[in-house]
């Protein structure tokens, strides 16, 4: 088999921007995929919302080796582990384990994201609105609650071994865990090292990825 | 209709738009199953049984057993969706074949459903109807976010040929938002502004799996409820205010 063409990634071109794509980047450098990034910095273009997404958000991909076009970061992980990973090698094929993955990216994008990123806006832009920082800053305590019981006794969410589910993850954990904004408020007055030990130690080592070094590299 | 297809399965729910996402699956593929309902009042989606079935505490789960007759348990409303079509929908009657394009496309939606619609139709319902206090700024944000994300299914729906949100048949991606829609004056958004999503809610509703999926555990009130003034509105608010809040208080315990 040739080698296959490089998937085009929309997603933002400034070193600051939102995590989801980086959610499918960490995915492609893991999976060793070629791909090339798309600079897409007004994403509601009319071009992008007629052609790539209609939800007009990043990322989107195009695979040339396919011709398929594809939205959502949830999506698009389900089709590179499909397509690129026959192996297995952060996808399980068959039976529970299967359906646990699908579940926890469920998750991530109903539970974790949508939570993390109000408590994000709230941060930068509600200044005077407590109630709203503190009803989300809540919520991103719940899912580590979440995560830290799911974790225990075990090293990773799914058959005790490193999948697409781990990854998924790691993007918006990082936002609370390393961008002072929301680390400030959230890390030591929500005690979350001590509180959550299996949550902190599993984002941790999931950050010592060479795949997820790589995806934030400038 | 032909009788029913024998299952294993039991379906852990409560009426409401992520809940009936499910039923209405299991009613559109014709299979058998077992209803929980579950108890807000009661707190039941904490109590440890539950929690085994789904750690996250939230409905609605679901238990099946594999061809080995293990059990296989399955929460959030977006995987029991893709696990039902994968298992049961072998002649594609609400899905497409795995991997094709189509498959592909109603994946997108389903996880904009999942990650878009749900939340933030939900915050909007949250300030709109349970917060303590009534914050404009909370409400008026999540309002027109909501409002964006029917914007986005409108035009869709306006070139959709058939008039579903991929290809020529009703899918999961259609399944997973009906719930929602169908509650948007809840959240505060006139679902007269959208007039190809209207259409596109009133005709699923003519589907008998619609139909007798929307009643699961308890009867689907939301097409009589969306003719109510805005006060009778507020007083059916004031029911839900007690759990949501008690919730909150606990979640905050924990």
């Amino acid at each position: 088999m040739s080698a296959p063409l490089p998937i085009k990634l929309y997603m933002h071109s400034g070193a600051v921007g939102g995590p989801n794509p980086y959610k499918v980047l960490i995915v492609l450098h893991h999976l060793d995929i070629p791909f090339t990034k798309v600079a897409t910095d007004d994403s509601k273009a009319e071009w992008y919302v007629k052609d790539i997404n209609p939800n007009g958000r990043i990322p989107a991909i195009e695979d040339p080796n396919t011709g398929l076009t594809l939205w959502e970061s949830g999506a698009i992980i389900e089709y590179l582990v499909d397509e690129y990973d026959k192996g297995g090698k952060i996808s399980v094929k068959n039976g529970k384990g299967a359906w646990e993955a699908k579940q926890y990216l469920h998750f991530q994008m109903s539970g974790q994201g949508p939570y993390f990123g109000q408590a994000v806006w709230f941060y930068r832009f509600g200044d005077n609105m407590p109630d709203g920082k503190k009803r989300y800053l809540e919520q991103v305590e719940r899912v580590m609650m979440v995560l830290n019981n799911i974790l225990e006794g075990k090293e990773y969410l799914v058959d005790d071994r490193l999948t697409y589910a781990d990854l998924a993850f790691v993007p918006w954990n990082m936002v609370v865990q390393k961008w002072p904004l929301l680390s400030d408020p959230l890390w030591k007055p929500y005690q979350i090292e001590e509180k959550y030990p299996n949550f902190v130690k599993w984002q941790n080592k999931l950050c010592a990825l060479d795949a997820v070094k790589r995806s934030y590299e400038p | 209709m032909a009788s029913k297809t024998p299952t294993d399965i039991t379906l852990y729910t409560v009426g409401t738009p992520n809940g009936i996402k499910a039923s209405i699956m299991l009613e559109e593929l014709n299979l058998d199953y077992k209803v929980h309902k579950i108890s807000f009042d009661k707190n039941e989606q904490k109590e440890d049984w539950f929690l085994a079935i789904n750690p996250n505490g939230r409905i609605p789960a679901m238990t099946d057993k594999d061809a080995s007759g293990n059990t296989i348990r399955i929460f959030e409303s977006g995987a029991i969706l893709e696990y039902l079509a994968a298992t049961y929908d072998k002649d594609h009657k609400v899905s497409y074949p795995y991997a094709s394009n189509e498959h592909w496309e109603v994946t997108s939606w389903l996880m904009w459903q999942m990650g878009g619609l749900g939340p933030m139709q939900g915050q909007a319902n949250h300030f709109n109807r349970y917060a303590p206090e009534k914050i404009p700024y909370g409400i008026n944000r999540y309002v027109n976010e909501t409002r964006r994300l029917y914007r986005t299914m409108d035009t869709h729906l306006a070139q959709a040929p058939h008039g579903y949100l991929v290809g020529d048949r009703v899918t999961v991606a259609d399944i997973s938002c009906w719930g929602w829609v169908a509650h948007g004056f809840w959240a505060g958004v006139e679902i007269d502004d959208f007039p190809a999503l209207k259409k596109w809610l009133y005709k699923l509703l003519e589907r008998p799996g619609f139909e007798a999926g929307r009643h699961v555990p308890t009867r689907h009130t939301a097409f009589e409820q969306m003719k109510k003034s805005p006060e009778e509105l507020e007083e059916d608010a004031k029911a839900g205010q007690k759990w949501v809040q008690a919730g909150m208080k606990q979640d905050a315990k924990q």
